[in-house]
């Protein structure tokens, strides 16, 4: 690991810090809601918004880098012709309190949206953020990044990487826009002492002992790049798929997403880029009404091979990132740790 | 600049009946000092007013640039619209995408195309391109060969072209499934033209058509001894974005828009693909 700077945050100073930064930028960070509800929210008032670091957030920051709906252009039918204006510029942002596996699905989302176009509505938004993680000392039930290597703290990607060593913060910077923040507010910080570090390895140990979820994430793939697909297994997982999406729209990497038309009147309307999901029926169906993929038996077949095989095959690297959220959303029990089960659980052919 | 999704503004310039269900529109970029080309096999995003974005090969060939062929066939909402478009009316356009038929490689070769219905679009540009190659007695192919089948007669598209290709040497061989009392041509299925064509080592298959199709042709193709590169078709998926961006043509390890439409067997064969049944 390799970082441009690290320094000391005392707890006390953390509030007075993100008082400075929201002067300066949009601030979004963890916030528990009246209902008990821990979601990525943007700070209006830090004195009574209850920033939540306790509890996972049950949303990724992908609503905020590929929105669930977004104009990408307007258009106008009239005299003129048929014209497309784009929409304005973003404004800068600071995202605080993003978790290990969250930010490792943001450097995948840099990725799908770069190659081999760069994707100018994602990058607008992406060249205009900063993001502040917070390693994670107490992985949640559902965690498992340690399989998905994305967790449960960062090696790489953040521009500030913060973790929690008592009553203060170990404080890491990734990118130079980091280095640069710590430069700026430096007197919110101080030196990091020998004792410092030695408390932040205690506690990386610690949490790595602490995950209660065995996924076999590394030997499923590799079982998928060099064994015939499963063709049993996406049966049995299809029979419990009700075509939800939940898992996609709470997945931090499932970026697929659909183009339409939204007619506002006769002269203008708006084009819109909504979230799209793999699993449901008509991802697939064409002009007329014929399908390539036969949802009865490989409802989910698409979905884990891109994210255990094809990725891993296209980019090195799988785009699961351990955060467990799909699991609670399933309702038939048919999440991405049921299929590495009985991926790792067939006998060797 | 947030430009990825915006469309250029083009022009209908002329519209050609091919049949009922075919048309095809001849498009000019309202903008004539954009920089625009493309290869044959490449598709455009084609915008029409409040009916959104499709995916249209495009049927000409870059030597008729700067107009821009794109034969649609009524299949859905948008193409049902563009059919009731007059000439001047304007469209938008994304585009060119995907990786085009590799015509580079065609010089010395027999070209065998196989084509069902609107299938012979994407072909049409080969065609066209190849001829104005040979004119030029450029890197020029050794021959070309048409099998086209359609349903019936009347659904027979591109039939003037056909002529004119007729005359300028390319040898085309059309088929329809069922017969009117006024046909005096060939009855059966696309395959069945197939006996009387000899595969050498020069020849090239182009094969597009409807997925049942493409199957027959391609296994009916190899039998003949046909090798697995030198066979090559152009898939047909449902797209989005056309720049390897919003996931929707998935193929395992692929993407039809960027990594396709146009493959050859070889390269089928490793993906799980219905055209291969």
């Amino acid at each position: 690991m390799i970082d441009l700077k690290e320094l000391i945050l005392p707890k006390d100073n953390l509030i007075p810090l993100l008082r400075k930064l929201k002067k300066e930028a949009r601030l979004i960070a963890p916030v528990q809601n009246a209902y008990g509800d821990t979601l990525f929210s943007e700070i209006s008032d830090l004195d009574s918004a209850h920033i939540d670091l306790d509890n996972q957030p049950q949303s990724s920051l992908k609503p905020f880098l590929l929105p669930q709906q977004e104009i990408l252009a307007r258009y106008q039918v009239d005299k003129a012709g048929y014209t497309f204006t784009p929409p304005e510029d973003e404004q800068e942002t600071i995202y605080f309190g993003v978790r290990s596996c969250d930010l490792t699905a943001v450097l995948y989302m840099d990725l799908i949206f770069s190659k081999p176009v760069k994707d100018t509505n994602y990058y607008a938004r992406r060249n205009q953020s900063l993001i502040i993680t917070l390693g994670c000392n107490h992985p949640f039930a559902n965690c498992f990044c340690e399989a998905t290597a994305s967790g449960p703290y960062l090696e790489y990607g953040y521009d500030l990487q913060f973790i929690d060593i008592g009553d203060c913060y170990f404080i890491s910077a990734g990118r130079i826009k980091g280095a640069d923040l710590l430069d700026q507010w430096s007197y919110f910080f101080r030196e990091v002492q020998e004792e410092d570090r030695k408390a932040r390895y205690q506690l990386l140990l610690e949490a790595r002992g602490k995950f209660t979820r065995n996924v076999q994430v590394a030997h499923a793939c590799r079982r998928l790049q060099k064994e015939p697909d499963p063709e049993a297994i996406w049966e049995a997982l299809s029979r419990r798929c009700y075509d939800c999406g939940g898992c996609a729209y709470v997945c931090p990497t499932c970026t697929c997403f659909s183009l339409d038309d939204m007619v506002l009147d006769d002269t203008q309307g708006l084009r819109l880029r909504s979230w799209d999901a793999c699993t449901s029926s008509g991802f697939t169906r064409m002009a007329g009404g014929h399908n390539p993929v036969d949802r009865r038996c490989h409802a989910l077949k698409r979905r884990f091979l891109h994210k255990l095989k094809d990725d891993f095959a296209r980019h090195g690297k799988v785009s699961c990132t351990g955060c467990g959220r799909c699991i609670d959303i399933c309702f038939g029990g048919v999440d991405i740790t049921t299929f590495i089960d009985l991926v790792t659980a067939v006998e060797a052919s | 600049m947030k430009e990825n999704f915006i469309p250029e503004p083009a022009v209908i310039r002329e519209i050609i009946t091919q049949n009922e269900q075919i048309r095809t529109f001849r498009l000019e970029l309202q903008d004539k000092t954009k920089a625009f080309t493309f290869l044959p096999g490449q598709f455009l995003m084609l915008s029409l007013p409040h009916c959104g974005e499709a995916a249209i090969s495009i049927s000409s060939s870059p030597t008729a640039l700067p107009l821009i062929d794109l034969s649609i066939r009524k299949a859905g909402k948008l193409t049902a619209a563009i059919h009731e478009m007059k000439p001047g009316a304007q469209v938008g356009i994304r585009g060119p995408f995907g990786k085009p038929f590799p015509v580079d490689s065609f010089s010395g070769r027999d070209l065998l195309f196989v084509a069902g219905g609107i299938g012979l679009a994407p072909l049409k540009g080969v065609v066209d391109y190849c001829l104005f190659q040979q004119e030029l007695e450029e890197d020029s192919v050794l021959s070309m060969t048409l099998l086209y089948g359609s349903r019936t007669p009347s659904d027979i598209g591109f039939q003037e072209t056909i002529k004119n290709w007729q005359e300028q040497g390319v040898d085309c061989r059309l088929t329809v499934d069922i017969a009117d009392e006024k046909w005096q041509g060939d009855v059966g299925l696309v395959t069945d033209l197939l006996d009387d064509c000899t595969i050498t080592e020069k020849t090239t298959a182009l094969v597009c058509g409807p997925p049942i199709m493409i199957r027959f042709v391609i296994a009916r193709l190899s039998s003949m001894g046909c090798t697995d590169e030198a066979i090559i078709t152009t898939l047909e998926r449902h797209m989005k974005c056309g720049m390897g961006i919003c996931g929707h043509c998935h193929l395992d390890d692929k993407l039809v828009c960027v990594d396709g439409p146009v493959f050859t067997l070889a390269q089928l064969k490793t993906m799980d693909v219905m055209e291969l049944g």
